[in-house]
């Protein structure tokens, strides 16, 4: 698949202070990307790299094929941006923030009119097309924010933090549009945050950044791999009675690398090819299953191991 | 270009609704309104000494002396640094326009809202008056009413654009009208007090009064002014004026005076000067107008410049 993004040694300092570290990464087209990391990583700064708004000190990023450089402009007509905090006017109603975006984008009257039109029935905010913003709630900022960032019909959207402050139903609808937009109208999403369920429940894709440095870049569905190490995971087990025979001959399974027991579950390790023979084991010893998941690890647990790691290291 | 009328229609929207334009423009308006009105008396020969109003009120000219700098600052000293506390800035940017069509739509719609206020007044004098008077002003008065409206133009952007500078500086909106107050302050009060303190220390009095007349005359057909001391203070006036012509608003009111043919220094001290011609009171204050416009340019570039270099931040 295409590379919406790619970027080369990107490098941002201020200073003595270097925000964004020689960052090497690719996004590709159609994909939900969760840049991970606590509150100044450089995850806000990487995005106004990308969106042209900030010139790098070193390196280079190509952003749906132009450079951040030497082609901004062009970049700004491609990509568009949803800041952290509302950055629409509050003095204008959500009809005129979106109609003067389409203004902003050269865009004739008639397609700008039906573009407005359209957006807000997207994000659900047509009934209220003609109040102000400032009268608004958060979470109907940000629907208008994200119909904002749509008027250019973008390849990519960089969302900055766009569930903070949020309530937990506002935070559902804003991740259910995002999800909507990339699947109906297969759009590049790039969503900063530092809120790890949201992240693990959106993206597909997550790169965990730590101190401007990029300290983890994998699929979703590859983490857990990444995270056990290989091929190999780990399954939750409850059962009616569990003895030190019985643990001791889980170990002994072909491909079962390590049993552990916590509380009242047994964690067994291993490859996938040996559950069945883990079952088998277990009925041997007389004992039932009372359940038997594959534990995963959460995004939160992948977060902290890297951190720790870059911290430590 | 499609992007700075686009910003300067929605920033011009934005100025002709706030309150803040329509109350300067509102007592601007009355006050001159006021001094027309007060100023039919003393019009004489002449149209143009509307403009001049009543000894004891507000000339034209001096309601643009003290509020000119207020509203020029007042329409500039936010214009860039509240988008980036609004954060509104990096959205504006993030859209596919030259960064430069932002502070250009800035400064024209600015420019706009102060030519409007301007003309406006001005007309509005006019308008008051003609009926009053019963008959309107010659060409020559006419050029010189357009000609006014135009340095005062001229003068009012100066004020504008070193808000608009104020705006890209600093970047909280606290700190450039705490600047934009001081920059008037200066010009408009410290710098004249300056100058007389400064004019008085750096030439002292040389000479005093002779004595010239008998004994049991008083003391006013006594003494008179010795040349020494009449040397002095004409050395002084120059240095005082020399040092206030640092303040645009001096400058302002010396060259608008001269194209009415009024003198006009502080409240209720207007004094009918000689009538020059246009072209005469042109031609004594180019220098004056030209500074004028320089500064007005200058002030504009640098802040051009500066947001050019702005570095859009998280945040921002």
């Amino acid at each position: 698949m295409e590379n919406v993004v790619e970027t080369h040694q990107l490098t941002k300092a201020y200073g003595e202070f270097v925000a964004v570290n020689e960052l090497d990464m690719e996004i590709k087209r159609g994909e939900i990307f969760g840049f991970l990391g606590p509150n100044g990583a450089g995850k806000t700064t990487t995005i106004l790299m990308l969106m042209g708004l900030s010139v790098p000190t070193k390196g280079t990023a190509i952003v749906a094929g132009h450079d951040i450089v030497e082609e901004s402009r062009e970049v700004r007509t491609v990509a568009s941006i949803l800041p952290e905090y509302s950055s629409l006017y509050g003095d204008l109603t959500a009809w005129e923030n979106l109609d003067y975006i389409g203004k902003l984008n050269d865009q004739p009257k008639e397609e700008r009119e039906d573009r407005v039109a359209e957006m807000l029935e997207i994000v659900g905010m047509s009934m209220w097309a003609d109040t102000k913003l400032e009268s608004f709630s958060r979470g109907m900022k940000q629907r208008v924010g994200i119909a904002s960032a749509l008027m250019k019909n973008p390849q990519i959207v960089f969302l900055d933090e766009p569930t903070i402050g949020l309530d937990p139903v506002a935070t559902k609808e804003v991740r259910e549009l995002v999800l909507k937009l990339n699947r109906e109208k297969e759009l590049t999403v790039v969503l900063a945050s530092h809120l790890l369920h949201e992240v693990q429940v959106t993206c597909n894709k997550i790169g965990i950044l730590n101190r401007g440095k990029l300290i983890l870049l994998e699929s979703m569905e590859n983490l857990n791999r990444v995270m056990s190490g290989g091929e190999d995971r780990r399954i939750e087990l409850r059962l009616t009675e569990t003895t030190p025979d019985l643990i001791k001959d889980l170990k002994a399974v072909n491909g079962v690398k390590s049993v552990t027991q916590e509380n009242n579950a047994l964690y067994v390790y291993g490859s996938v090819d040996s559950d069945l023979e883990v079952s088998k084991t277990i009925v041997s010893h007389g004992a039932y299953i009372l359940m038997m998941k594959p534990r995963e690890y959460t995004l939160e647990e992948i977060f902290m191991k890297y951190y720790n790691q870059e911290v430590a290291g | 270009m499609a992007g700075t009328m686009t910003v300067a229609s929605k920033e011009l929207r934005d100025q002709f609704g706030s309150k803040r334009f329509l109350i300067l423009l509102g007592l601007i308006v009355v006050l001159g309104s006021l001094s027309a009105y007060q100023g039919v008396d003393y019009v004489g020969s002449s149209f143009v000494y509307i403009f001049s109003g009543a000894r004891m009120s507000f000339s034209f000219i001096q309601i643009m002396v003290f509020f000119g700098p207020i509203l020029g600052l007042a329409l500039g000293f936010d214009s860039v640094n509240k988008e980036r506390t609004n954060g509104t800035l990096s959205m504006v940017l993030g859209q596919p326009i030259y960064r430069d069509s932002v502070i250009n739509g800035k400064f024209i719609a600015g420019a706009v809202a102060l030519i409007t206020l301007a003309f406006s007044t001005i007309a509005i004098m006019c308008g008051i008056t003609i009926p009053m008077l019963g008959f309107a002003p010659t060409l020559e008065e006419a050029l010189k009413i357009g000609a006014l409206t135009m340095l005062t133009t001229v003068y009012l952007l100066l004020w504008l654009s070193l808000g608009i500078l104020y705006s890209v500086v600093f970047k909280r909106t606290s700190t450039s009208i705490l600047f934009s107050i001081a920059t008037w302050m200066t010009f408009s009060i410290v710098l004249s007090i300056l100058a007389a303190a400064l004019s008085m220390a750096l030439v002292p009095p040389d000479g005093d009064f002779i004595d010239e007349g008998g004994p049991g005359e008083p003391d006013w057909q006594r003494f008179t002014i010795s040349p020494e001391y009449m040397e002095a203070m004409q050395e002084r006036q120059a240095l005082q004026s020399a040092i206030q012509n640092l303040s645009p608003t001096h400058l302002y009111q010396i060259t608008a005076s001269s194209i009415l043919g009024v003198s006009s220094f502080g409240f209720g001290s207007q004094e009918f000067a000689r009538t020059a011609t246009l072209p005469e009171a042109l031609a004594n204050n180019w220098a004056n107008i030209a500074v004028l416009a320089v500064v007005m340019v200058v002030a504009f570039a640098a802040s051009y410049m500066a947001f050019l270099r702005i570095e859009i931040r998280p945040g921002d």
